[in-house]
């Protein structure tokens, strides 16, 4: 259990953001934590969609209850927070 | 006693050069001060300065200019504009004063180097008026606004800002340490005289002097135009410096650094001099978009004197054209959103006339730009205000070290430029930024961003109320709305727009 920045990118927004989130949440967690400063403030709320994240220029989705420290994803790298079907 | 005219001593004068015989050449111009570039004295001593001027007329000049100056401002001391001027308008003063006033100390630092350190004689005697210039542009900017600091405090930053660690701040001193103080004689002479000031900085002066006279404050404008007129006399140190260079074989070494200038100027411009012509000044006050004014002066007339030297247009042109449509908008909804980090009030700019007007001059500005603004609109109206202020700090670019941003909603485009150099990754807003970056890793690569200070744990506590403290931005400095959210009413009751 460890603090671990990540750089959101949160679909529709205008911005990179620093969102910290901790190494032993789920994705899903960690898109949560995303949207908290996206989701509400610059970007819609889309309620009948689920917000789904990947490496920046991939097109497969990290498990959504994989936890962060799994999945090889790095402090400091940019993820893709995209709202998907439900 | 009877005076030579000008042009019978002027020629001798201005050539003034020696052959050391103490001390080598090398020992008396060392190259890391001077960047000759490998060409050598005889070569520089064809530099023909195209503006020729001698101290005594200079200073019967300067003196009429900053009697000028201080007397419209004497005069107007006591009118109302402070009072009535849009809040607008206010705003883009005091961004101005404290992101240029000190600036221009950067920039007699950097004059002062090619008076030293200048290779052509020519140089040397140019470069000693334009160093006067940017000390008596350094006081007329401080003074100014000083006599605002009673009423108001943020006009303090005019002072203030270079002195603090606040992101615009960082940003500037970053670009103008790079482009001004981190550099050789000849460096400057291109980076700074050619490619800052006779590319931008000598334009906007002009358009910032009639966007003031059209906003009715003639002592702004009175006093930017006095600075104008030395910009465009000493911004043509660099033309005849790079002639030097291209006619010697050095047209790549001077082509990079002119590219290497522009993109940081352009940088400077989008944060500072956009959001400034699209947002703060009152719709009724604008002459042209942002945009317009980039394709009339930058794109139509400096491209030209790109050419004319027989230098090529930088690599990343079409680019930063394309980043007219959008750069700027980014980056001031990241300054209007991120208001408590900066020593000004944004102005949202954001009625529904003004959107018209962005609609009209940026189509499609409404379903990308506007999406954000409609949920930002959406939270104000519903009394929601904390949903339009920041819980977290944007990720600054290591270049520019202004947030990585560019266009949200339907036409979303935004990513990271990033790079891995020697185990540390580096995040950029651009292949431009990336690109200047890999042109000497070594003068960018210890640098850090207010994100990698916070991610240090140099800003404690480690949240926003850390991070103004650290940027040193008391209550009172801290930026909020100019208008106190008044143009929500606008939305509120929509038939108030038609009254």
């Amino acid at each position: 259990m460890a603090l671990f920045p990540i750089i959101s990118n949160f679909q529709f927004d205008f911005v990179l953001q620093l969102v910290p989130v901790d190494s032993d949440n789920t994705m899903d967690e960690v898109c949560s934590a995303a949207a908290h400063h996206s989701v509400g403030r610059r970007v819609a709320p889309q309620p009948d969609k689920v917000v789904r994240v990947r490496r920046q220029g991939a097109t497969e989705f990290f498990p959504r209850q994989a936890r962060l420290h799994e999945t090889g994803i790095l402090p400091m790298e940019t993820l893709e927070f995209i709202f998907c079907e439900g | 006693m009877a005076l030579l005219d000008r042009s019978e001593w002027y020629d001798i004068a201005r050539s003034t050069n020696w052959t050391p015989t103490y001390v080598s050449e090398e020992e008396l111009f060392p190259d890391t001060m001077c960047g000759a570039k490998g060409v050598p004295m005889d070569k520089w001593e064809v530099y023909d300065e195209p503006y020729k001027t001698s101290y005594s007329e200079y200073v019967r000049i300067q003196r009429e200019k900053d009697s000028g100056a201080y007397s419209v401002k004497a005069a107007l001391e006591r009118n109302q504009l402070f009072k009535d001027a849009d809040p607008g308008w206010l705003s883009i003063l005091k961004s101005h004063y404290g992101a240029i006033a000190l600036g221009e100390y950067a920039a007699m630092s950097a004059e002062a180097r090619m008076v030293r350190f200048g290779r052509a004689p020519g140089m040397r005697n140019m470069a000693t008026f334009g160093m006067l210039d940017e000390n008596r542009h350094a006081q007329l900017q401080l003074f100014f606004p000083h006599e605002h600091c009673p009423k108001d405090r943020q006009f303090d930053w005019a002072h203030k800002a270079y002195h603090s660690k606040e992101w615009g701040a960082i940003a500037a001193r970053h670009a103008f340490d790079d482009m001004f103080m981190g550099r050789s004689a000849t460096d400057i002479a291109v980076m700074l005289t050619f490619a800052f000031e006779t590319g931008f900085t000598n334009m906007q002066f002009l358009g910032l002097a009639a966007d003031a006279a059209e906003t009715g404050d003639f002592t702004f404008s009175s006093l930017i135009s006095s600075i104008q007129t030395d910009e465009s006399r000493h911004a043509q140190i660099g033309g005849p410096a790079l002639q030097v260079l291209i006619a010697n074989g050095r047209k790549e070494e001077a082509q990079k650094l002119v590219d290497v200038a522009i993109a940081r100027a352009w940088r400077i411009f989008g944060v500072l001099t956009g959001p400034a012509m699209d947002y703060y000044t009152p719709l009724e006050h604008r002459k042209q978009s942002f945009k317009e004014f980039m394709q009339e002066w930058i794109v139509g007339q400096f491209e030209r004197s790109l050419i004319d030297l027989g230098l090529d247009l930088p690599w990343y042109w079409d680019q930063m054209i394309s980043e007219f449509d959008y750069q700027h908008h980014a980056y001031h909804l990241g300054v209007w959103f991120w208001r408590p980090t900066v020593w000004w009030n944004p102005s949202a700019g954001m009625t529904p006339d003004c959107r018209d007007w962005l609609e009209e001059k940026y189509p499609g500005w409404n379903d990308s730009f506007g999406k954000c603004w409609d949920v930002i609109i959406d939270n104000l109206l519903a009394g929601r205000p904390e949903l339009t202020l920041p819980e977290t700090l944007p990720i600054v670019c290591n270049m520019s070290q202004l947030p990585i941003c560019a266009v949200p909603g339907n036409g979303w485009n935004v990513k990271d430029y990033p790079l891995v150099y020697k185990g540390r990754t580096y995040h950029f807003n651009s292949e431009i930024d990336r690109w200047v970056f890999q042109q000497d890793p070594i003068r960018y690569r210890d640098h850090m961003t207010l994100v990698d200070r916070f991610l240090a744990g140099h800003i404690q506590p480690p949240d926003l109320s850390g991070a103004l403290q650290y940027m040193n931005l008391a209550p009172g400095e801290m930026g909020q709305d100019a208008h106190n959210y008044a143009w929500v009413d606008a939305y509120r009751n929509p038939l108030k727009k038609a009254v």
